[in-house]
C-alpha cells in the first residue's frame, strides 16, 4: 500500500529541511522518494509534519514500575478512561499502566521511547512490560554501574574484558546500551550508606565512580556500540553538586569515540537534577551555567533535561540512596528494591508545586538549561518521566520553550515562586524556539545520540514513522498561543508508526505490537567465552538463581529489532 | 500410594495437677495455617483420602489442655465456634507449649469453624478465633463426606436430615466415565 | 527406620535446573529424573516441592466433567466441557474468575482479556493471603530487596508470623540462613535468626533468639520497638507477654547488625489487626533504616501469587480485586475482594483456576459457592471439585508445561518443560484462550441477534 502525505510543512532537522512545502511518500512501512499516481492521499495541507518523537530517557517498562503501581493506587485511580472498541481500558497519571503508556505517546506522535534502566536480573519483567505496551518501539539500556563484575574490572583496569563483559550480558538480556547510575552508590547502599562525588570509593569494593565511568566509556567505545555510555551522575539532588556533574562530563574527555553516527561519548542525563549550586537548601541557586559552558564549548558530551512540571508525581530511579533521603525529607511513602549483585532502585511520590520556592527553582534551572544550550543537537526534551513529571506534560513544556511571554508570565503572576527568578537567570533569557529545533531537541538530536539509522528522519529507506500536528505554522505565533500549542503538540492529526495510521485527530484509531530495540555485538565470541568462564564461579556462588534460568529466552522478545555491531570497527 | 501413614507426635503425658480437674469443655483461641505435613499432602493431590484427614483434619494441642479434657493422641473432639462445628483428631502438639490455643493446620474442616469477616481488610479471620473444645465420640470425616455434610451442593432436599447415615463417599475419584 | 526409601536409580535422563511450583521460593535448581516420560524422582526440591512433584496420580485430574442432574460429576468431551462453561461465563452478571497463582503468565493474559471482556471481577489468592500487606504497603511503602543480597549481606534475618520451616522449607536453607554469603562466608554462623511467634514453632526451634509475645500481641510488640528505637522509655513493664528489658535489649540488636532482613507472613495478616500489623513492621523498618540497613520481603505462598498482582499491576494498574463490571477497572478493598463478593452472595459464576477456594475460603464463603455454578481448571481433584459443576483438566506448569513465574521477591523465572502432559490433558493457556474464544463467538451471536 503506498501513501502520500501531501502538501505538509515539513521539519526534519537531520535532512535539513526546516519548514519547507513538502510530501512524504511512504510504502511498506518505509518512507520512499517516489509513489505512484495510485497512492492514497493523506490531505495534510498547510500541516506541520515531523519525523516520530523518540524520547531518549524515560522509565516506562520494568519492576520499579510495578512496585509504584502497587503502592500507588491513588496514583493509578486518576487517569482511568473506559475501554473502547479499540483500546483497552487505560489507568495511572504519572505511573500509567502499560497499554495506557502506549497509547499516550502514541497519542502526542511518538514512535519510540527508551526504558532508561533495567535490572539484569529482572530483565525478563521488563521485556514482558514492552510486549503490553503497544504502539510504540522501546529501547532498552542496561544497569552497569554498580555490578560486581564491572567493579572488579574497573579496579583492575581490565577494560577488555570488561568490554567482553558488556558484550556478552547485553545479548543475555537483550538491551541496547550501557546505563550506569550513581556509580558505587547503590553499591554502597547495599549497607545503607552512598558516595559523595566521583571520588568516593564504594565500600569494600575500593572504587570509585570515576574509574567505574571512564572503564565503561572505554569499553562502550572499544565495542563500536551505538549509543555512548548513558550516565546519571552521583550527588543527584543535592545542593551544590553541579561540580560532580561537570568532573564526571571532564572525567572521559580524552576517550576517542568509535561511531560514525553520534558526537558524543557521554550522555548526561537529566542535568536539572545535577545542576544545583549553593550549600543547603537554603542558600540553594542554580547551578547551572558551569554545565551549560561546558556543554557548549565541548562536543563530546549530550545531555536531555529532565524538566520539571509542576505536578504531583512519583521519583523512581535506580538511586536508590537519593530516594531515602527523599522520604527523609518529605515523609511521604517509601519504596526500595536491592537487587543482588547488581544495583538498587527507590521510589517515593513527590509534589513539584509552583507554591514551592525549592520545586519553582527546578522549573527555572530546567528551563535554564534548554536555554542557553545554543546547539539544539546537544540537549534533548525529557522529564525523566516520571521523576520530574509524566510524559503527557511534553507538549507543555513545549509550549514554554517557544513563548518568552508565556513563561514571564508565570513568573510575574506568581506561577512560580519568586526563587525561579531571584535564583537563577531564567528572567533574562528570551530566546524563544522554532518548530525546527523543536523538532531536534524530540526527535533529531535523540536518534543521532542513541546512533538510530532507521528513524528520527524523514530519510527514504527509514520506518515511515512520522507524526502530524494540526498546527500551521504559517498562521500561528507560538509566542503567543501556548495553549494552542500545547493542545496541539498533545493530540497528533496523525501518527503513523511503520506505515501504518495509529492516531487521527488525537485518537487512537489502530493497535500494533511493539519492537524491542537491542544491540548484538559481533567479533566478541572467543572473548565472551573467556569472560563468561570468569565469572561463571562467583555467578553460581553469589546469585540466587541458575544461569540457564538468567537470560532473556528468545520468545520474551518477539518482535526485536537488532542493531549489528562489529566490534573494534 | 500414600505419603505418609500420620504425623510423627510426641506422646501425651498427663501432668498431676492437684487443683486441676477434668473438664467437659474448654474454651480455646483457635489459630489455622500452614503445616509441613498439610502442604505435602494438599499439593500432591491426594486430598480424598485418609492420610490428608489426618494431617488436616486435626487439632494441635497444649499437652496440658489435652490432660484437661481427658484426651490422648489421635481421640476425637468437637470444636465449635460461633461459625460452625467440627469433629477432629487431636494431638500433641509439636511447638508447644501454648496453653489455651489450639493448632487446626488450614483445610476443609479448619473452614467450618473460622470467621468469614473481613473488616474490608479482603482477609477472612483466619487466626485468633474464640471457640471450645470437646471430646466426642462422633467420626472424623473423609474430604468429601466432609464437603457434602458441610455444603449440601448435591444433597437433595429430601436426604438433607439423613446425610449421616449416607454412604461415604470413599478415598478414590467418584464420577461417571464415558 | 520406618519409611525409609532407597535412591532412584532407574532412570533415563536428567532434566538440570527445572523450577518448583510450590512455594513462593521458586528454587530453580531442581533436577528431575526422567524415565519413559515420567518424573521418577527429583533433587534439590524439599520436602513440599518433591511431594508437588511426586503427585498421587489416583486424584490426576484426567478428563473434562460436567456435573448432571444427579449430582453426580460425568466425563464428557473437550467441547460439551468448554461449551458449558462458556456458556456460563458469557451469560454470567457478576462473575469472578479466581485464582491464577499456580498457573503462568501466559495463561493469565487470557484471563484477563477475558474478564475484560465479560465484565468479571479478576482476584488471586493474595485476597485470602497478603491482601493485607499490599494494603500496608500502599500506605506506608515497601523496603525490599531480592533474596541474594539476604544471602550475601545479611547478618541478622527476622521471622515473624511466618513458620518458614513449614511454609517455605528452603527460604533458610538456600537463601537467607545458612547459604555462603560473599560477604557472610561461613554462612550460618555469621548470621543471628530471630523468630517472633507466639508459639515454639519449628522456625523458632532454629533460631538463635525466640521472642514469644501474645497471641494478638504483634501490634503491641512492633510500636514498643518503634518508641525504643526513637529514644522514648517504655512505661509498662511486660510489652505483649515479653519483659521491657528483653524489648530494648532486642531493638539495640537491631540497630547495631550490619543488614537486617525481616520476614513476614500470615500471622501478621490473619489476626484481627491486619493490614496494621504489617503497617507497623514496615514502618520499623523504615525507622531501622536511619541507624542501618534493613530491608523486609513478604512470604508469598504460592509461585505464581506474585506473578499475578505484578502481572495486573502492569497490565490496569491494581494488583487483585480487578473489577471490569463497569468497562474499565476499578479496586476497593471490602467491595471487589472475592471473600465480600461471596458472603453478600454477589457473584452469579466462580470460575477457579489454579486454587482451591473448596479447602482454603472459610465456611461462610463456600456457603455461596454452594448456591451457584462453579467451573474448576486444575490438575487435581480436590476439595473444590466437590463442589464444582464443571471440571476441567490442565497440565502442570514446571513439569508438563513451561510458564513464566515470579518469585516472591519478583524475579522473573522461565519455569521449564520436562515431559509431556497425559494425553487427555491441556494446557492451562489453551484452556482458557478456548474458553475467550467461545465467549467471543456467544457475545457476537447475541449482538446479531440484539441488532435485528
Amino acid at each position: 500500500m503506498e501513501y502520500i502525505l501531501k502538501n505538509g510543512i515539513v521539519y526534519d532537522p537531520a535532512n535539513k529541511v526546516a519548514g519547507e512545502k513538502k510530501d512524504v511518500m511512504f510504502r511498506d512501512g518505509k518512507i520512499v522518494e517516489m509513489v505512484a499516481d495510485d497512492a492514497k492521499v493523506i490531505d495534510v495541507t498547510d500541516k506541520i509534519v515531523m519525523p516520530a518523537g523518540i524520547d531518549p530517557h524515560a522509565h516506562v517498562a520494568g519492576p520499579k514500575l510495578v512496585v509504584g503501581r502497587l503502592y500507588r493506587p491513588e496514583d493509578s485511580r486518576k487517569g482511568i478512561t473506559n475501554k473502547t472498541a479499540v483500546t483497552r481500558s487505560e489507568s495511572g497519571f504519572s505511573i500509567p499502566s502499560c497499554p495506557a503508556t502506549g497509547y499516550r505517546y502514541s497519542r502526542m506522535g511518538y514512535g519510540t521511547v527508551v526504558e532508561a534502566a533495567v535490572p539484569p536480573l529482572e530483565a525478563k519483567h521488563t521485556h514482558e512490560e514492552i510486549n503490553a505496551i503497544p504502539n510504540i518501539d522501546i529501547t532498552p539500556l542496561a544497569l552497569f554501574g554498580n555490578n560486581w563484575f564491572v567493579l572488579q574490572y574497573a579496579k583492575q583496569g581490565k577494560i577488555e574484558e570488561l568490554a567482553a563483559f558488556v558484550s556478552a550480558w547485553l545479548k543475555l538480556v537483550k538491551c541496547y546500551g550501557v546505563k550506569i547510575v550513581n556509580p558505587c552508590g547503590s553499591e554502597a547502599w547495599g549497607w545503607g550508606m552512598n558516595v559523595h562525588g566521583l571520588d568516593d570509593p564504594a565500600p569494600y569494593w575500593d572504587v570509585t565512580g570515576r574509574e567505574v565511568v571512564t572503564a565503561l566509556a572505554k569499553a562502550n567505545e572499544m565495542l563500536g556500540m551505538p549509543h555512548s555510555i548513558h550516565v546519571h551522575p552521583n550527588d543527584l539532588g543535592h545542593p551544590g553538586n553541579y561540580p560532580t556533574t561537570v568532573e564526571t562530563m571532564e572525567a572521559i574527555k580524552g576517550i576517542e569515540k568509535n561511531s560514525p553516527i553520534r558526537d558524543q561519548t557521554m550522555h548526561l542525563t537529566h542535568a536539572q537534577f545535577h545542576a544545583y549550586g549553593g550549600t543547603s537548601w537554603r542558600d540553594a541557586e542554580s547551578g547551572a551555567d558551569p554545565i551549560i559552558d561546558y556543554v557548549n564549548k565541548n562536543d563530546h558530551i549530550t545531555i536531555d533535561v529532565g524538566q520539571v512540571t509542576l505536578d504531583e508525581t512519583t521519583t523512581m530511579t535506580a538511586d536508590a540512596p537519593m530516594e531515602f533521603d527523599l522520604h527523609q525529607l518529605s515523609g511521604l511513602k517509601w519504596a526500595n528494591k536491592d537487587i543482588e549483585l547488581e544495583t538498587a532502585a527507590g521510589i517515593v511520590p513527590v509534589i513539584y508545586s509552583g507554591k514551592a520556592p525549592v520545586n519553582s527553582l527546578q522549573w527555572a534551572i530546567g528551563l535554564e538549561l534548554f536555554l542557553k544550550v545554543n546547539d539544539p543537537w546537544k540537549v534533548c526534551l525529557t522529564t525523566d518521566h516520571p521523576n520530574a513529571g509524566p510524559f503527557i506534560r511534553y507538549p507543555r513544556i513545549i509550549s514554554w520553550l517557544m513563548s518568552n511571554e508565556r513563561r514571564q508570565e508565570m513568573m510575574d503572576n506568581r506561577e512560580v515562586h519568586p526563587w525561579s527568578h531571584k535564583r537563577t537567570s531564567l528572567a533574562t533569557l528570551d530566546r524563544e524556539y522554532d518548530f525546527n529545533e523543536i523538532a531536534t531537541i524530540t526527535r533529531a538530536a535523540p536518534a543521532k545520540i542513541y546512533g538510530f539509522q532507521d528513524r528520527g528522519a524523514l530519510t527514504p529507506g527509514y520506518n515511515a514513522d512520522i507524526a502530524v500536528f494540526d498546527l500551521n505554522p504559517n498562521d500561528i505565533d507560538p509566542s503567543r498561543n501556548p495553549a494552542a500549542i500545547e493542545k496541539a503538540f498533545g493530540s497528533a492529526m496523525y501518527t503513523i508508526k511503520d506505515g501504518e495510521i495509529l492516531v487521527k485527530d488525537g485518537e487512537v484509531v489502530k493497535i500494533k505490537q511493539s519492537h524491542t530495540l537491542w544491540t548484538n555485538v559481533k567479533g566478541m565470541e572467543e572473548e565472551e567465552k573467556a569472560v563468561m568462564k570468569q565469572v561463571m564461579p562467583d555467578f553460581t556462588r553469589y546469585y540466587t538463581v541458575k544461569f540457564e534460568n538468567y537470560k532473556v529466552f528468545d520468545k520474551f522478545v518477539p518482535n526485536p529489532t537488532v542493531s549489528e555491531v562489529q566490534a573494534g570497527k | 500410594m500414600t505419603y505418609v501413614d500420620k504425623p510423627a507426635l510426641p506422646k501425651v503425658v498427663k501432668f498431676d495437677e492437684p487443683n486441676e480437674k477434668l473438664r467437659n469443655i474448654l474454651d480455646v483461641m483457635l489459630n489455622t495455617g500452614s503445616d509441613i505435613y498439610q502442604g505435602a499432602c494438599k499439593k500432591r493431590g491426594s486430598t480424598l483420602k485418609d492420610e490428608y484427614r489426618k494431617v488436616s483434619g486435626i487439632a494441635y494441642m497444649d499437652p496440658k489442655d489435652m490432660a484437661k479434657l481427658g484426651v490422648t493422641n489421635w481421640d476425637h473432639v468437637k470444636v465449635v465456634s460461633d461459625w460452625g462445628e467440627v469433629i477432629v483428631y487431636c494431638a500433641h502438639s509439636r511447638d508447644a507449649p501454648h496453653e489455651g490455643t489450639i493448632f487446626i493446620p488450614k483445610g476443609p474442616w479448619a473452614n467450618v469453624v473460622v470467621s468469614p469477616e473481613t473488616y474490608c481488610c479482603c482477609d477472612p479471620t483466619y487466626k485468633g478465633i474464640m471457640c471450645t473444645v470437646e471430646k466426642s465420640d462422633d467420626d472424623v470425616l473423609l474430604m468429601a463426606d466432609l464437603m457434602r455434610a458441610v455444603y449440601k451442593k448435591y444433597v437433595k432436599t429430601e436426604d438433607e436430615d439423613g446425610i449421616k447415615d449416607l454412604a461415604t463417599l470413599g478415598e478414590m475419584p467418584v464420577y461417571k466415565k464415558l | 527406620m520406618a519409611n525409609y526409601e532407597p535412591p532412584v536409580t532407574d532412570y533415563d535422563k536428567i532434566v538440570e535446573n527445572c523450577t518448583c511450583a510450590f512455594c513462593g521460593c521458586n528454587c530453580d535448581d531442581l533436577d528431575y529424573l526422567v524415565k519413559n516420560d515420567h518424573v521418577v524422582g527429583v533433587r534439590h526440591a524439599c520436602r513440599l516441592g518433591a511431594s508437588k512433584i511426586m503427585e498421587d496420580m489416583d486424584q490426576r485430574l484426567l478428563v473434562p466433567m460436567v456435573r448432571n442432574n444427579e449430582g453426580e460429576l460425568e466425563e464428557v468431551d473437550w467441547e460439551t466441557a468448554l461449551n458449558k462453561a462458556a456458556e456460563l461465563i458469557a451469560g454470567a452478571q457478576r462473575p469472578i474468575f479466581y485464582g491464577w497463582s499456580e498457573t503462568s503468565i501466559e495463561t493469565m493474559h487470557h484471563g484477563l482479556e477475558l474478564g475484560e471482556l465479560v465484565g468479571a471481577v479478576l482476584d488471586n489468592q493474595a485476597t485470602i493471603c497478603h491482601g493485607p500487606s499490599l494494603q500496608a504497603v500502599q500506605n506506608v511503602g515497601y523496603p525490599v530487596m531480592t533474596l541474594g543480597e539476604v544471602k550475601n549481606r545479611a547478618d541478622m534475618c527476622l521471622y515473624t508470623g511466618s513458620n518458614a520451616m513449614n511454609s517455605h522449607p528452603r527460604h533458610m536453607a538456600r537463601y537467607t540462613t545458612f547459604p555462603r554469603g560473599y560477604f557472610r562466608p561461613r554462612g550460618r554462623f555469621d548470621r543471628t535468626i530471630v523468630t517472633l511467634d507466639p508459639k515454639y514453632s519449628d522456625t523458632a526451634k532454629m533460631s538463635d533468639i525466640w521472642v514469644g509475645f501474645e497471641q494478638n500481641g504483634d501490634y503491641e510488640f512492633y510500636n514498643a520497638i518503634r518508641a525504643v528505637l526513637k529514644g522514648k522509655k517504655l512505661k509498662k513493664d511486660l510489652i505483649s507477654g515479653i519483659p521491657k528489658e528483653d524489648v530494648e535489649e532486642l531493638a539495640e540488636s537491631m540497630k547495631n547488625v550490619q543488614f537486617g532482613a525481616l520476614f513476614f507472613g500470615l500471622g501478621l495478616t490473619h489476626t484481627l489487626s491486619k493490614q496494621r500489623n504489617i503497617d507497623i513492621a514496615i514502618q520499623m523498618v523504615a525507622d531501622l533504616n536511619k541507624y542501618t540497613k534493613w530491608v523486609l520481603m513478604p512470604m508469598r505462598g504460592h509461585y505464581n501469587v506474585n506473578g499475578f498482582n505484578i502481572f495486573m499491576a502492569f497490565e490496569t494498574g491494581f494488583p487483585y480485586g480487578v473489577d471490569f463490571a463497569r468497562g474499565y477497572q476499578r479496586y476497593m478493598n471490602g467491595e471487589t475482594n472475592t471473600i465480600d463478593l461471596l458472603t453478600r452472595k454477589e457473584c452469579d459464576v466462580f470460575m477457579v483456576i489454579a486454587a482451591d477456594p473448596g479447602a482454603h475460603y472459610p465456611g461462610g464463603a463456600v456457603k455461596h459457592l454452594a448456591e451457584i455454578p462453579v467451573i474448576q481448571v486444575d490438575i487435581h481433584w480436590g476439595p473444590s471439585t466437590e463442589i464444582a459443576d464443571v471440571v476441567l483438566p490442565g497440565s502442570f506448569i514446571g513439569v508438563e508445561a513451561a510458564g513464566t513465574s515470579y518469585r516472591m521477591d519478583g524475579v522473573p523465572i522461565y519455569m521449564k518443560k520436562a515431559v509431556d502432559k497425559p494425553e487427555t490433558c491441556r494446557d492451562d493457556e489453551w484452556i482458557i484462550k478456548e474458553l475467550l474464544e467461545r465467549v467471543k463467538n456467544i457475545k457476537a451471536e447475541q449482538g446479531a441477534l440484539a441488532s435485528k
